[in-house]
């Protein structure tokens, strides 16, 4: 009993992000219980000093215990380190969206809640990244969808809220159940839950092929819901249509890049093409379906929401295509895809925000006009649907270039024709991407008939839009920034 | 190091930027600022043109002049060893008379763009930035900045066109977005699998010990290198990986592990995967050509963009899709560039012909002049399949060529549609009574164009049809018919451009009643002067002077084709000696 006590004192020190999050989780509950105003207008900020005080702390490191795990069930690992700066950064433009957001700046009831939440979604995410038992995968999963149910819910009073909670819930449920039950399949062939480890890939060889794949696809099923890969994406389009903006982005973001993660550390057990080819198939099966379905439902959809919902889809799929190219290295190309993506995805949908609730754009066609009346509007709406196609020079293309490398050179690697298939499919599916995505510029430029009202953008609002814009430019001319520090990141703890 | 062709780049991009901070309503200034970036970048091209050396041979790995290399982007990535992307920019024969073309014409599209009133900011930035991209694309040799500029010459042409253009201008912004983007992702995926398999050999030379860094690298140890490469004795962490397109022209560069090494014996649907990565290359830049049967965004494109937007369109971006085959795809893969030579002979002759008769059968004069642009076009994948001296030289002596003229057909038909809003060919008869200098042009700009001796069309067509018929004893890659086909070719483009004239230039006075009154239909104005006599003189000096141009890409296109011919042979040799 005293070792496990000194265990967990010594290991603690590695927890110290998850820590920090989890008292200022407790302040702002606390706090919320005042009704005065000043202390509710303070919330956020409380909220984003905790957020920023975890991404200092992970920036610079320094409270890494090393590379054995907190109890067997949490590592701190370069991997999670820098999955842990993208949460952060995830959370704080979190908050700085909600403040920029008039309806959820108005919220009074339930105002220290959303931001409570936000850190603890947060934390979540955190250890999902850090996760290497399968049980506590299952746990920070939970803590993570809990926290998203409710955010969903913010604005109880709307119906359309009401119904992507509930949706949310009932899939978050079953595909939790469905997650669960192929883990215990994992424990009883394998004897054990750390999934990282050497027993956990020898119990695999031994166990029978079949079942073997049956548990992977359970497992993987509960992955896949986490980053809306097909064919688990169907809350997508709803949730992305009832949530506030910010958490919307939110979305979009966190729960993907931690469930990217996860699938990361699980699928390295599956890499010999030999033993698991079952399950290398399936994988290229759901990269296929998920690149299909996100791309080709994008194209019919009619409001912006919904287009960028099924957008996620296939960025889904392009991460998870990147995970196929196994033996080429690809963490780094992954890790540098998601950053692009945390900052295409918050800008695009703080770009949203700024459409609805200060210009009352709710479809495409209301966009009409919209960029010639506000320039720095539209130009800021182009520059990050470009990134999110994936056409040069802005990062979506770098991100996407990265990948597709690490996919040929798999291809070179192991010959496998359905490498070659998917690469060349996801290279032309741009195409397609192009279509649906220019549909806004399309409104905001070549369209005019739209009567909107010529209201300001605030500077905040253009200060942020520059934010998360000028990382896309940069990282395209000197990716090597990035990259170097992810390569130095991943080689000091692993 | 030598500035000149960095500043012919990024001369329109920094005015672009000063256009950026001027207010909207100062419409005087930006046009100003736009001249005389062009003006700039057209006195560099012609400083270049001059002082281009043409006695100095570039047989593709060296002979570059003014070249200017820097480290842009250099990472490692996984198992990929490092990767290397550099800022080189370079002038060989090839691309300097594209180069002249663009500062040439670019001047041109701006004196023509004057009357410009919608949006002129937006206008002129696009503009600028349409210039910048395009003389990029002609200057690059490394693989990535020759994709960025590509790949971004798509936006500036999407806005002009959608934004500036006819009545169904969103439509064919579209349309030319989509087919130019499907084009560049086909060479995107061949551009992937390049840099992978492709080295540097005197980066990996450093990276290996056998050079100081910063040193430059002598013939011995980059031949030792190679040797080295091709008996797999470099540790994959020492390999540098190169976006260079020099490199990729080596067979010794690439990685003998790697699938599109020439001995990798790899097939895909029973075709050596160098093959298909030839076909996927060829397919990218023939729909910027464009080749039939991927050339149905051009008319649609031509006819919705605004006069000088078509100018710039079919006298400097279809040219980057030739360019491309010549720089990029036969040099690469010239084992699948002579072993498909009939195939794209045949799509160079099937649109000549094809584009010729589309030509005759148009009513509208701009649809016209599109389809007589996908026609000529077909010579410069004529000459460049013949291989031989005389059709090279013809291929981008057409380019040039069409270039002049297209820019002063595109013109011609601008200044019928400014005074009658409307160009369709069966409302006007008998202008040449009440406008005889434009009559004049457009004769000159007709003859031009249908190859009349005396004009630089009638050198390039002659180049190519020479080098055509040559190409059986020469090279023995073209059947001799398929030139004899293309021969029609000439006759046609006559009969399309002398019926037109017949139709609307001659007999009494007449336009359609419901279109203006005929007063307004006055003659050139001087703005019009000064776009078409300029452009005329150039037609007739490069064809009355034809050395004045072949002085300076002759030797290049002679090493070019002893390169690409010689590696061709030997390389198809041993492809299909893997596949036994």
């Amino acid at each position: 009993m005293s070792d496990k006590l000194d265990a967990i004192l010594a290991g603690a020190g590695s927890l110290l992000p998850e820590l920090v999050l989890a008292g200022f989780f407790l302040l702002v509950v606390t706090l919320d219980l005042f009704k005065a105003r000043s202390i509710k207008i303070l919330l956020p900020w409380l909220a984003l000093t905790g957020l920023f005080w975890v991404l200092v702390l992970q920036v610079l490191g320094g409270y890494t215990s090393g590379d054995t795990p907190f109890l067997d069930l949490l590592l701190s690992d370069g991997l999670a380190r820098y999955g842990g700066i993208l949460f952060s950064a995830a959370g704080i433009f979190t908050v700085l969206m909600a403040l920029q957001h008039p309806r959820l700046e108005k919220l009074q009831e339930g105002r220290g809640e959303f931001y409570a939440l936000v850190l603890i979604l947060v934390l979540g995410l955190n250890l999902m990244a850090k996760s290497v038992n399968l049980l506590m995968v299952f746990l920070a999963i939970e803590l993570v969808s809990i926290a998203s149910y409710i955010l969903t819910l913010t604005f109880k009073a709307e119906k359309r809220a009401v119904e992507a909670g509930l949706k949310y819930v009932l899939y978050g449920t079953f595909s939790a159940g469905v997650m669960l039950y192929g883990m215990s399949f994992f424990y009883g062939l394998t004897g054990t839950l750390a999934y990282t480890s050497e027993s956990f890939v020898m119990g695999l060889y031994r166990a029978d092929t079949l079942l073997v794949t049956v548990a992977a696809v359970l497992v993987l099923a509960g992955f896949f819901f986490k980053i809306s890969a097909a064919p688990f994406h169907f809350w997508t389009p709803d949730v992305y249509q009832g949530a506030p903006m910010p958490v919307v982005a939110l979305f979009s973001t966190g729960p993907k890049m931690a469930g990217i993660l996860v699938i990361l550390r699980f699928i390295n057990n599956f890499t010999d093409a030999d033993a698991f080819a079952d399950v290398q198939l399936l994988l290229g099966v759901a990269v296929l379906a998920t690149l299909a379905v996100g791309n080709f439902t994008a194209l019919w959809q009619r409001t912006p929401r919904r287009l960028l919902a099924y957008s996620s889809v296939s960025h889904a799929g392009f991460l998870l295509m990147a995970l196929l190219a196994f033996g080429t290295g690809y963490t780094s190309s992954v890790l540098f895809y998601l950053t692009v993506l945390l900052f295409m995805n918050f800008g695009i949908f703080l770009l949203l925000q700024v459409a609805e609730e200060k210009y009352g754009v709710y479809t495409l066609e209301g966009f009409s006009g919209l960029g010639r009346l506000q320039p720095y509007f539209g130009v800021m709406a182009l520059v990050y649907l470009l990134s999110l196609t994936g056409l040069p020079p802005l990062a979506g293309f770098m991100g996407k270039l990265l990948i597709f490398s690490n996919v040929w050179e798999a291809y070179t690697l192991s010959a496998n024709n359905m490498l070659l298939a998917l690469l060349i499919l996801g290279i032309l599916l741009t195409g397609v991407a192009l279509f649906y995505y220019i549909k806004i510029p399309y409104y905001l430029f070549f369209k005019g008939n739209q009567s909107h009202e010529n209201l300001v953008i605030s500077p905040s609002e253009k200060l942020l839009l520059a934010l998360f814009a000028l990382p896309l430019l940069v990282l395209f001319f000197k990716p090597d920034l990035l990259l170097g520090w992810i390569e130095q990141l991943l080689a000091q703890t692993l | 190091m030598d500035f000149i062709l960095s500043s012919l780049i990024f001369t329109p991009l920094l005015a672009a930027l000063v256009i950026l901070l001027l207010p909207v309503r100062l419409q005087k200034p930006i046009k100003a600022v736009t001249l005389l970036a062009a003006l700039v970048q057209m006195g560099l091209a012609i400083l270049l043109y001059f002082r281009f050396d043409g006695a100095t041979v570039a047989n593709g790995q060296t002979g570059y002049q003014f070249v200017q290399q820097l480290n842009w982007i250099g990472f490692s990535l996984g198992s990929l060893g490092r990767f290397q992307i550099d800022y080189f920019v370079g002038v060989d024969g090839v691309s300097i008379s594209l180069v002249l073309l663009t500062g040439l014409v670019g001047v041109i599209g701006v004196i023509s763009s004057w009357n410009i009133t919608k949006n002129v900011k937006g206008y002129f930035l696009l503009y600028l930035l349409l210039l910048t991209s395009v003389m990029g694309c002609f200057l690059a040799l490394d693989f990535f900045l020759f994709y960025l500029f590509f790949e971004f010459m798509l936006l500036p042409m999407y806005f002009l066109i959608g934004i500036w253009g006819g009545p169904k201008r969103e439509y064919a912004a579209i349309k030319f977005f989509i087919y130019t983007l499907v084009g560049s992702l086909f060479i995107l995926i061949v551009m992937i699998g390049l840099y992978t398999s492709v080295i540097d050999p005197a980066a990996t030379a450093v990276e290996m010990g056998l050079l100081e860094r910063g040193q430059t690298a002598s013939t011995e140890v980059l031949t030792q290198v190679q040797q080295m490469l091709q008996r797999n004795q470099i540790s994959n962490y020492n390999l540098v990986r190169t976006f260079s397109i020099p490199a990729m022209m080596e067979p010794a560069n690439f990685i003998p592990d790697s699938l599109l090494h020439v001995l990798s014996g790899s097939v895909l649907w029973n075709l050596p995967l160098r093959f298909i990565a030839f076909l996927l290359l060829f397919a990218g830049f023939a729909i910027k050509v464009p080749s039939v049967p991927v050339h149905t965004w051009l008319p649609d494109a031509h006819v919705e963009a605004p006069t000088p937007i078509s100018v710039l369109l079919a006298a400097i971006l279809l040219k980057v899709g030739g360019y491309g085959l010549i720089r990029i795809v036969y040099p690469i893969f010239p084992d699948a560039g002579t072993y498909f030579s009939i195939l794209v002979g045949g799509l160079g002759v099937l649109s000549i012909i094809y584009g010729a008769m589309n030509a005759l059968a148009m009513k509208d004069l701009k649809k016209l002049i599109a389809y007589s642009s996908v026609s000529h076009m077909g010579f410069v994948l004529l000459g460049l399949a013949s291989l031989t001296n005389e059709g090279v030289n013809g291929a981008i002596y057409m380019m040039f060529s069409h270039g002049i003229i297209s820019a002063m057909l595109f013109l011609v038909v601008g200044v019928i549609y400014d005074r009658a809003h409307d160009r369709m060919i069966h409302n006007f008869r008998g202008l040449a009574n009440a406008m005889p200098a434009y009559t004049a042009f457009v004769v000159i700009a007709f003859f031009a164009s249908l190859g009349m001796p005396g004009f630089s069309g009638f050198i390039s067509e002659l180049l190519v049809l020479v080098g055509g018929f040559g190409a059986p004893e020469a090279t023995g890659l073209l059947p001799r018919w398929l030139t004899v086909v293309a021969v029609f070719g000439l006759l046609l483009s006559a009969a399309y451009y002398l019926w037109a004239l017949q139709r609307m230039f001659f007999g009494k006075f007449w336009i359609f009643p419901e279109l203006r009154p005929n007063a307004l239909i006055t003659d050139l104005n001087t703005r019009e002067y000064l776009m078409l006599v300029p452009l005329a003189v150039l037609a007739l000096v490069f064809g009355i002077f034809p050395h004045l141009l072949l002085d300076k890409i002759g030797l290049t296109v002679n090493g070019y084709t002893e390169m690409v011919l010689l590696r061709g042979q030997e390389q198809l040799g041993l492809i299909l000696s893997t596949l036994k």
